[in-house]
């Protein structure tokens, strides 16, 4: 039998379908909730109803956007600089749009090519990718998929896609990271960094 | 040495899947101990060094702790360089690893498998790749006990009818040429032809069988992606 209440053991089960949390963390939040922060739990209930009732994914891009309302990465500023961004989850959409002064369009895959995973071109919405491209809008699709082998065999085919639209096609580059040590890299990156290199 | 305790163990790594929050299940080939099942702790985490190396197809020394059926990983080495494949020929090495997962169980040493699987890795960067792959699927299936008895005595000439109880027999109606078992039997291409389709079809419907009838996913995705581009 269980040590709490029932409607206590479902806070804590329901809390524990959060990432990174255990009984314990999600035990400690429940406290927390029902001790210490009554108001700030009826706000994240209300604002976690009103988050899946009102955001989806954006037609264009895929990435999660407000119902409704235009999504802020496909404005057409975005649209007008020709270049569209392919990434595998909403994190690397971020990542990019974070850390660098890249200010074009995205298509984000939600995935990569696995075979062993049962995950093809339909999960990926690669149709919706190749419409976009035979619309002519796009002057550079630019790969920045993951550096791993199912990222590599989903870049080999999203490179075809786009020469089979006549689209200009570049790939992020790989190789040592900033403030590494040739040293600590492995040979797989190292290999990639040399022949990756570029005149200077 | 402890009981179930393994020290750097050339291995295959056939997949790596997400596992729980932060790890890693892997399975991996080994000549000694056939197919194993890893949990690699937190190797998903930002700080694993681990997580370049934890690639399909890549050749790597593995050690690890052996309890019950899943095993946890305590160390990874590279064991050489990733086989240089890219584009479909990546699909090729997950068609080998596909075969392995869904034919052999773990924990059951196949060394003739193995053995065939190095062959064929090393095969698939070059222009016969794809008749790799169907002296794989020739290894495999008679390491698992369903081999193609090829008789000595095929005519080049002729067309065989493959049954389960008489074999390769001589028939008009035959799917398949003399020149295409002659060529799977020796190991040996015979240049351009239909006998390239021919052993495809022929190899397909012998792994199908041992399928109970379903499909790999990866000669399914291979298609979907070759109608599209």
């Amino acid at each position: 039998m269980s040590a709490y209440s029932p409607r206590l053991s479902r806070l804590i089960e329901a809390l524990r379908r959060l990432p990174g949390v255990g009984p314990k963390s999600a035990q400690r939040m429940a406290f927390h909730l029902l001790d210490r922060d009554r108001q700030g739990a009826q706000l994240l209930g209300e604002t976690l109803v009103e988050a899946l009732g009102g955001i989806g994914r954006c037609p264009s891009c895929r990435m999660f956007c407000d119902e409704g309302e235009n999504c802020r990465y496909c404005s057409s500023s975005r649209t007008a600089a020709g270049q569209l961004c392919v990434v595998e989850s909403p994190a690397d959409l971020m990542a990019i749009e974070g850390g660098t002064s890249y200010r074009g369009r995205y298509f984000v895959l939600m995935g990569r090519l696995s075979p062993l995973d049962g995950i093809g071109p339909e999960e990926l919405g690669l149709d919706r990718l190749q419409a976009q491209l035979a619309a002519g809008e796009v002057q550079e699709m630019i790969i920045a998929t993951n550096p791993t082998v199912e990222g590599e065999a989903t870049a080999y085919y999203l490179a075809e896609m786009a020469r089979g639209q006549g689209v200009r096609v570049t790939r992020i580059a790989h190789g040592v990271p900033m403030g590494g040590e040739l040293e600590y890299v492995d040979g797989g990156t190292l290999a990639h960094a040399l022949s990756g290199r570029t005149p200077v | 040495m402890d009981h179930g305790r393994v020290q750097l163990e050339p291995c295959w790594l056939l997949s790596a899947r997400p596992y729980s929050e932060t790890s890693l299940l892997v399975e991996a080939f080994s000549e000694r101990h056939g197919r194993i099942g890893l949990v690699a702790k937190g190797a998903r985490g930002a700080k694993s060094r681990h997580r370049a190396l934890l690639q399909p197809l890549r050749p790597l020394l593995l050690s690890w702790t052996q309890r019950g059926e899943l095993a946890a990983l305590t160390g990874v080495e590279a064991n050489g360089p990733p086989p240089g494949l890219a584009g479909e020929r990546l699909f090729y090495g997950w068609y080998l690893n596909e075969l392995l997962l869904r034919l052999l169980h773990r924990q059951d040493p196949h060394p003739d498998a193995y053995r065939a699987y190095g062959e064929a890795l090393a095969a698939l960067p070059g222009a016969e790749a794809e008749f790799a792959l169907r002296l794989f699927e020739k290894a495999l299936l008679a390491d698992i006990g369903y081999g193609l008895d090829i008789p000595e005595d095929i005519d080049p000439a002729l067309r065989y009818l493959y049954s389960e109880q008489e074999g390769f027999q001589p028939s008009a109606r035959g799917h398949c040429s003399g020149r295409a078992l002659i060529a799977l039997r020796d190991g040996e291409p015979a240049g351009e032809g239909e006998w390239r389709t021919e052993l495809r079809r022929l190899m397909r419907e012998r792994v199908r069988r041992q399928l109970g009838g379903r499909e790999l996913e990866t000669a399914k995705l291979l298609r979907q992606l070759r109608a599209r581009v």
